[in-house]
């Protein structure tokens, strides 16, 4: 599909990062450039997204998440893996996960 | 699926507090909006502000910090205008009263940099601040100084 995200590996959110949930939202300020910036650089992640992100937690590899999403929603793993690689895809570019060696 | 960009989240209150308070755990800046008016001139309304963690230096009197208010559990940003028994006494510039006396765990971080219309605006020398927080503690200063305002408006209105 890609080759920056790997099914088989297991990646974690950024030390770099600070989250908290707010509105019932998950929210998302980067560090990387070395400020907590609420003004220009706040995320937030949507339900589904939320859903994934919470599992993308080190434990355990993307093909395992694929896999709890795919029970929760009751869909097919390739429609839910399709989405948790393509947001996996926009968090490594933005430093927000990395993937655990 | 997308990580969006959220400018319809402006975090206020306790999620402010929240965010602030562990990106300044991390040892980094934290930058946002201040709104209000109660340390006008110095912060005016929709200024950005940049609070820099402590990082173990002990806030003074003149230094502009980021505190949590206790009883609502939001952030504010007041000027320290008198320390006493490892108390710290904050105030804003343009309001008439004390905020109360904090603890030094009640205080996030220290007004290091300010934004207005975009452009870097200046925060002033540690005299003039030591200056301000000393004539701030006395009630009199802060209603002259608002009364020297209004005055200084209404000769502008009329030029």
């Amino acid at each position: 599909m890609n080759d920056k995200i790997d099914l088989d590996k297991v990646y974690a959110p950024s030390e770099d990062v600070v989250v908290r949930e707010i509105e019932g939202e998950v929210v998302i300020v980067p560090l990387v450039s070395g400020i907590g910036d609420v003004e220009d650089e706040l995320f937030t992640l949507n339900e589904t997204g939320r859903d994934i992100w919470k599992r993308v937690d080190g434990s355990k590899p993307l093909a395992a998440v694929v896999r709890e999403l795919a029970e929760e929603y009751d869909a097919p793993a390739g429609l839910i893996e399709g989405d948790v690689v393509g947001l996996l895809e926009e968090l490594l570019v933005r430093k927000m996960v990395v993937e655990k060696q | 699926m997308d990580v969006k960009p959220s400018p319809h989240i402006r975090p206020a209150g306790e999620p402010l507090a929240g965010l602030m308070r562990a990106v300044l755990d991390k040892g980094k800046p934290f930058r946002f909006e201040a709104r209000g008016t109660s340390m006008y001139p110095f912060i005016r309304d929709g200024d950005v502000v940049t609070v820099a963690p402590l990082a173990g230096q002990d806030p003074r009197p003149g230094d502009v910090a980021a505190f949590v208010q206790p009883g609502t559990s939001g952030v504010r940003v007041h000027r320290i205008v008198k320390v006493e028994a490892s108390r710290y006494f904050l105030k804003g510039d343009n309001a008439l009263d004390v905020d109360g006396a904090l603890a030094r765990d009640m205080i996030l971080g220290l007004v290091v940099r300010l934004e207005r219309g975009g452009r870097p605006h200046r925060v002033g020398p540690t005299f003039r601040s030591a200056a301000i927080a000393r004539l701030s503690r006395t009630f009199w200063f802060t209603r002259l100084a608002r009364r020297a305002r209004r005055l200084f408006a209404r000769q502008e209105g009329k030029g």
